[in-house]
C-alpha cells in the first residue's frame, strides 16, 4: 500500500460482539493483505489493543460488557498513533462529534460496505502514516538537541583544559566565556559570566580589547601585546585580541588570547646579551690595532723603531686573537644548527684522544710536556657526533698544553660507570683561583693572572665544551689548585637518546 | 712647571700602553693599573694629579668601584677622576654625572664615551687645575 510497511503487514483490530461480521470483515482483509486480530467484546478489545500497538482499530459503539467510546479511550491513551474508526449502525449526529472528541479518526457506518471500508482505512493508515513520521521527526529534533548540548560541553572542556587563556567579552564588555588559565594569566580570583572586566584586566590587555570595541564596523584585524606580569623576566604573556562577529558582519565581542611567554623572552633576553657580549669583544681587539695604527701615524708623537716594532707584534698578537674568536662564534653558531641534526655513531673515544695528542705534537714538543693516556674499559665506545666530541676533547686537551708549564704533564684516563664514560684530563698548569673557578665556564670570561697574561685565548672554548656536554645530558667536573694544575672530568651518558629540540 | 702624573686604569694592555705614550708624548708622567686593586695600590703609592679608568674591567662596574674608592680618599677627592665607557653604545644606558641623582651614585667628575682623544682629556686636566688655582687666588 505505501513505503511504510513495505515489508510488515498493515495490523488491524477489530472489536465487535457480532462474532460474524467481524469474522467477514476479517476475510476481507486478510484478502486485502491486512493482518487482523478479531476481539468480540470490549474487554478483550482493550487487553488486544493496549497489549500491542495497532496500526488501525475498528471498534463497534454498543457493545455489552463495555461501551466502544471507553474501549477507543483506552486503547489511545496507549498508543495515541493507532488510528481509531468508530463503526454503529445507530448513527447520530452527537455520537459522531463525541466519538472524535475523544479521539476517533474517523465513523463507519453499518452495515458496511466494503469499497466504503477499505477507502477510509486507507484514508486512516495514511494520517497514521504521517503521524508517525511527525514523530519520527520530532525525537530526531530532539536527539539533535542532546547532540548539540553535548558538543556544547565537549568544546567548554577542550577550552578549559588548553594552556593559553581565552577571555571572551560581548560589545559592552561583559564576560562571555573564560578559561582557568585565563584567571590565572590576568591575575584574577573569581569571575562571573556576565561581570564587567575591562577595568579589572592589565591596562595594555583591555587597551587591545577597546580598540576592538571601538570599532564598530567590520574590521579582521588582531591586536597583540606583550606584558610584563611580573618584572625581571619571570612572567611574560602575549596577548591577543580579535574580533567575534554576528553573521552580518556586525561585532558580537572580543575574543583575546593569552599565552605564556616567559621563557621565549628569557631566551630572547640571553641572546641580546650574548651579542652585546660578543659586540664588546670583537671591539675590543680591532680597537686596539686601531690605536697602535693611529700612534703610527701621529707625527707628533716621538716613537722609537723597538716600539714600532712592538706595535706591529701586537697588532699582529691582537688580530691573531680576533680570528680565532671569531672562529669559535662560528662553531657556537654551528653547533646550534647541529643540535638540530646530529649524526650519531658509535664512537671509539681512544681513537679521538689519540688523534688530538697527535695533532698537537708540535706544541707539546715546544713546552716539552708529556703526555700520559690510559683507558681502563677495553673498548670506549660511545654514542655521540664526531665532530661534537672531536672538538670537546681538542679544547680541553688545547687548554692543558697552553695553561701548563714547561716540562708538564698531562694525563688523560677514560675510566666508566654504570652509566657513564668518564674522561679525566688533568694538567700540571698554573691552576685556578677559587673565584675564577666559578666563572669558568661563562662566555667570555678568562682568568686574569700573573700566569695569564701572554696565554691568548678567545674565553670561548670551555663554554663550547659545557654547551657540548650539557646537549648530551652529561657533566664536567672540574678540581683545581692555584699554581698546582686542573683536573678536569667529563662524565658523557652510554645511553645518550637523541631528543628532537 | 713640574710635571703632571696621571694614572691610567685599563685592563686591555694594549690600549693602556697607546694612552701611555700619547700622554708621556704631550708631556705627562705616567702609572698604568689592570684592574681595581692594583689601581688602588698604585694611587696610593704615587698621588697621582689625575685618573682615567676604563669602566668594564674585571666586572661591568669595576670603573664606578675604583672611582668611588679614590674620590672617598682624602687626597683623591681633590684631583680630577674620568671614567670612559664605551657602555652606552652596547647597551642603549647612558650614563653621565650631570644630575643630582647620578652625582649620588657615581663619584668622578666625568664619565667620557669611548674613543677618547688624548688632547680633550689633557684640556679636561689643565681646565680643571686652571679653575682650582682661580679659586684659591
Amino acid at each position: 500500500m505505501n513505503e511504510f510497511k513495505a515489508n510488515n503487514k498493515i495490523k488491524v483490530l477489530i472489536v465487535d460482539d457480532e462474532k460474524n461480521l467481524g469474522i467477514g470483515i476479517k476475510r476481507l482483509l486478510e484478502k486485502e493483505g491486512y493482518e487482523v486480530q478479531l476481539a468480540v467484546n470490549g474487554t478483550e478489545g482493550i487487553q488486544l489493543g493496549t497489549n500491542e500497538e495497532f496500526d488501525l482499530a475498528i471498534i463497534d459503539l454498543k457493545m455489552p460488557d463495555i461501551d466502544g467510546i471507553i474501549v477507543l479511550e483506552k486503547i489511545l491513551k496507549k498508543y495515541p498513533n493507532t488510528i481509531c474508526f468508530i463503526a454503529t449502525a445507530f448513527a447520530s449526529y452527537e455520537t459522531a462529534i463525541e466519538s472524535t472528541k475523544k479521539g476517533a479518526y474517523g465513523y463507519i457506518l453499518k452495515p458496511f460496505l466494503p469499497d466504503e471500508l477499505l477507502y477510509q482505512l486507507k484514508k486512516g493508515y495514511e494520517k497514521r502514516f504521517l503521524l508517525m513520521e511527525a514523530e519520527r521527526w520530532e525525537k530526531e529534533r530532539e536527539e539533535r538537541l542532546l547532540e548539540i548540548a553535548f558538543e556544547k560541553t565537549r568544546v567548554l572542556t577542550i577550552i578549559n583544559s588548553i594552556t593559553d587563556g581565552v577571555l571572551v567579552v560581548n560589545k559592552i564588555g561583559e564576560v562571555v566565556l573564560f578559561n582557568p588559565a585565563a584567571l590565572k594569566y590576568l591575575e584574577i580570583e573569581e569571575l562571573k559570566i556576565g561581570d564587567q572586566i575591562i577595568e579589572k584586566l592589565h591596562p595594555q590587555i583591555s587597551d587591545l580589547i577597546d580598540k576592538l570595541l571601538n570599532n564598530d564596523s567590520f574590521v579582521t584585524k588582531t591586536y597583540s601585546a606583550q606584558v610584563e606580569l611580573k618584572p625581571g623576566y619571570d612572567f611574560f604573556i602575549e596577548a591577543t585580541s580579535s574580533g567575534v562577529f554576528h553573521p552580518d558582519g556586525s561585532l558580537a565581542g572580543v575574543v583575546v588570547v593569552l599565552k605564556d611567554i616567559t621563557n621565549l623572552k628569557k631566551l630572547e633576553f640571553l641572546k641580546s646579551q650574548f651579542v652585546s657580549m660578543v659586540s664588546h669583544e670583537l671591539k675590543a681587539p680591532i680597537s686596539a690595532v686601531y690605536g697602535y695604527l693611529k700612534l703610527f701615524n701621529d707625527n707628533s708623537v716621538a716613537v722609537s723603531d723597538e716600539q714600532k716594532k712592538n706595535f706591529i707584534n701586537r697588532s699582529q698578537l691582537r688580530l691573531d686573537g680576533l680570528i680565532k674568536m671569531v672562529n669559535d662564534l662560528l662553531d657556537i653558531s654551528r653547533m646550534e644548527m647541529k643540535s638540530i641534526k646530529r649524526e650519531i655513531s658509535d664512537i671509539d673515544l681512544r681513537d679521538v684522544i689519540n688523534n688530538i695528542i697527535e695533532l698537537f705534537q708540535a706544541d707539546l714538543k715546544r713546552k716539552n710536556i708529556t703526555v700520559d693516556f690510559n683507558s681502563i674499559p677495553d673498548s670506549p665506545f660511545i654514542k655521540a657526533d664526531f665532530e661534537e666530541m672531536n672538538r670537546l676533547f681538542t679544547n680541553l686537551i688545547s687548554n692543558a698544553i697552553k695553561y701548563n708549564r714547561h716540562n708538564g704533564c698531562i694525563t688523560v684516563i677514560i675510566n666508566s660507570t654504570e652509566v657513564y664514560l668518564v674522561v679525566e684530563i688533568k694538567d700540571s698548569g698554573i691552576g685556578l683561583k677559587p673565584e675564577e673557578k666559578k666563572k669558568l665556564f661563562h662566555e667570555f670570561f678568562r682568568a686574569k693572572n700573573e700566569f695569564t697574561k701572554d696565554i691568548s685565548g678567545t674565553g670561548l672554548g670551555l663554554s663550547i665544551v659545557k654547551r657540548i656536554v650539557d646537549s648530551y645530558s652529561g657533566r664536567i667536573e672540574v678540581g683545581s689548585e692555584f699554581n698546582k694544575g686542573t683536573t678536569f672530568k667529563v662524565y658523557l651518558p652510554f645511553l645518550y637518546k637523541e631528543i628532537q629540540k | 712647571m713640574k710635571k703632571k702624573k696621571i694614572l691610567l686604569v685599563d685592563d686591555d694592555i694594549d690600549l693602556l700602553e697607546q694612552s701611555k705614550i700619547s700622554f708621556e708624548s704631550k708631556g705627562y708622567t705616567v702609572a698604568t693599573a689592570e684592574n681595581v686593586d692594583e689601581g688602588w695600590q698604585i694611587f696610593q703609592k704615587e698621588k697621582p694629579d689625575a685618573v682615567v679608568i676604563d669602566l668594564i674591567m674585571e666586572e661591568h662596574d669595576s670603573g664606578f668601584i675604583l672611582s668611588y674608592k679614590i674620590k672617598k680618599d682624602d687626597y683623591g677627592k681633590n684631583i680630577p677622576v674620568y671614567i670612559l665607557t664605551s657602555a652606552t653604545y652596547l647597551t642603549g644606558y647612558k650614563f653621565g654625572v650631570s644630575t643630582e641623582e647620578e652625582k649620588e651614585w657615581i663619584y668622578c667628575d666625568e664619565i667620557i664615551n669611548k674613543p677618547v682623544v688624548t688632547e680633550d682629556l689633557i684640556e679636561k686636566i689643565e681646565n680643571y687645575y686652571l679653575k682650582k688655582e682661580n679659586f684659591h687666588r
